[in-house]
């Protein structure tokens, strides 16, 4: 009894570990959609920044909610605190989505002609997650600011 | 295909020469990421985002923006201009299926 109990249980367990991940990968292939435009946060800032730092700064200002309801319509507003004349100004503002597929949002490229470094829109944010502003300077510097937002129900469903 | 429509609004309504001025353009368009799968056949939608905005004062090229698919559906793009005097502005909107459209505004300060 013992025995049959065991090979049983056995047999059971045997096709299951066969089975799992197989079924496992076959879900998870089929939950993930991958996007035509998938992108790494890191690929991401390398292929900005070209491996230059990136200085976390107070003069980038990222405003977003930080719970949005509806991930959607996140609004998100980013001012870079700079002169914008035409020797020192804020040469691009980038926007991304840290946890998103495609993590790239914006990359807005700026003349002194803005008079002021602003960018405002809003994004779709699959869940909770850093919304990231790099701001490239024209002295060839790289700095940044992120918030983190709170998604209640994700907006790319 | 319908046709985008867009509009361009400038904030505030009166101003003066060298005040800083936010320009809002807003565009009809669907976004689609490419990643969401329709309802009832269970295909993907494939994706259908605006790609590239130009904005330009007098022909000249003030903001270039490159969008991707996380931007929500009928977009709102902002930026901040600085009025150097009378002129029109013109944006220039893509998608990636290679439709345009140009919009048009005139910018008049006041005094």
């Amino acid at each position: 009894m013992e025995r049959r109990s065991f090979l049983k249980g056995f047999g059971t367990a045997a096709a299951c570990a066969a089975l799992l991940p197989r079924m496992a990968s076959a879900a998870d292939e089929a939950k993930k959609v991958v996007g035509p435009n998938e992108m790494s946060i890191e690929t991401a800032i390398a292929a900005i920044t070209g491996g230059k730092p990136l200085t976390p700064s107070s003069k980038v200002s990222l405003s977003a909610p930080e719970i949005a309801e509806n991930g959607a319509v996140v609004p998100v507003k980013v001012t870079v605190e700079s002169p914008m004349t035409e020797k020192s100004y804020v040469k691009a503002i980038h926007v991304f989505a840290t946890k998103n597929n495609n993590v790239r949002c914006a990359n807005v490229y700026l003349t002194p002609a803005n008079g002021e470094a602003s960018f405002g829109t809003r994004i779709k944010l699959g869940g909770t997650q850093d919304v990231l502003a790099i701001a490239e300077m024209s002295d060839g510097t790289f700095l940044s600011g992120k918030q983190n937002v709170k998604v209640t129900i994700g907006g790319c469903g | 295909m319908a046709e985008m429509k867009t509009l361009i609004k400038i904030k505030p309504k009166t101003y003066a020469v060298g005040e800083i001025v936010k320009i809002d353009f807003m565009a009809m368009h669907p976004m689609e990421s490419g990643m969401r799968k329709d309802k009832d056949t269970g295909a993907i939608i494939p994706a259908h985002y605006i790609n590239e905005v130009n904005f330009l004062f007098n022909d000249k090229l003030l903001t270039k923006m490159i969008t991707w698919e996380s931007l929500s559906v009928n977009p709102v793009l902002t930026i901040s201009l600085k009025v150097s005097g009378a002129g029109t502005l013109k944006v220039l909107a893509k998608d990636n299926k290679g439709q345009s459209v140009e919009s048009t505004v005139a910018i008049t300060p006041k005094g």
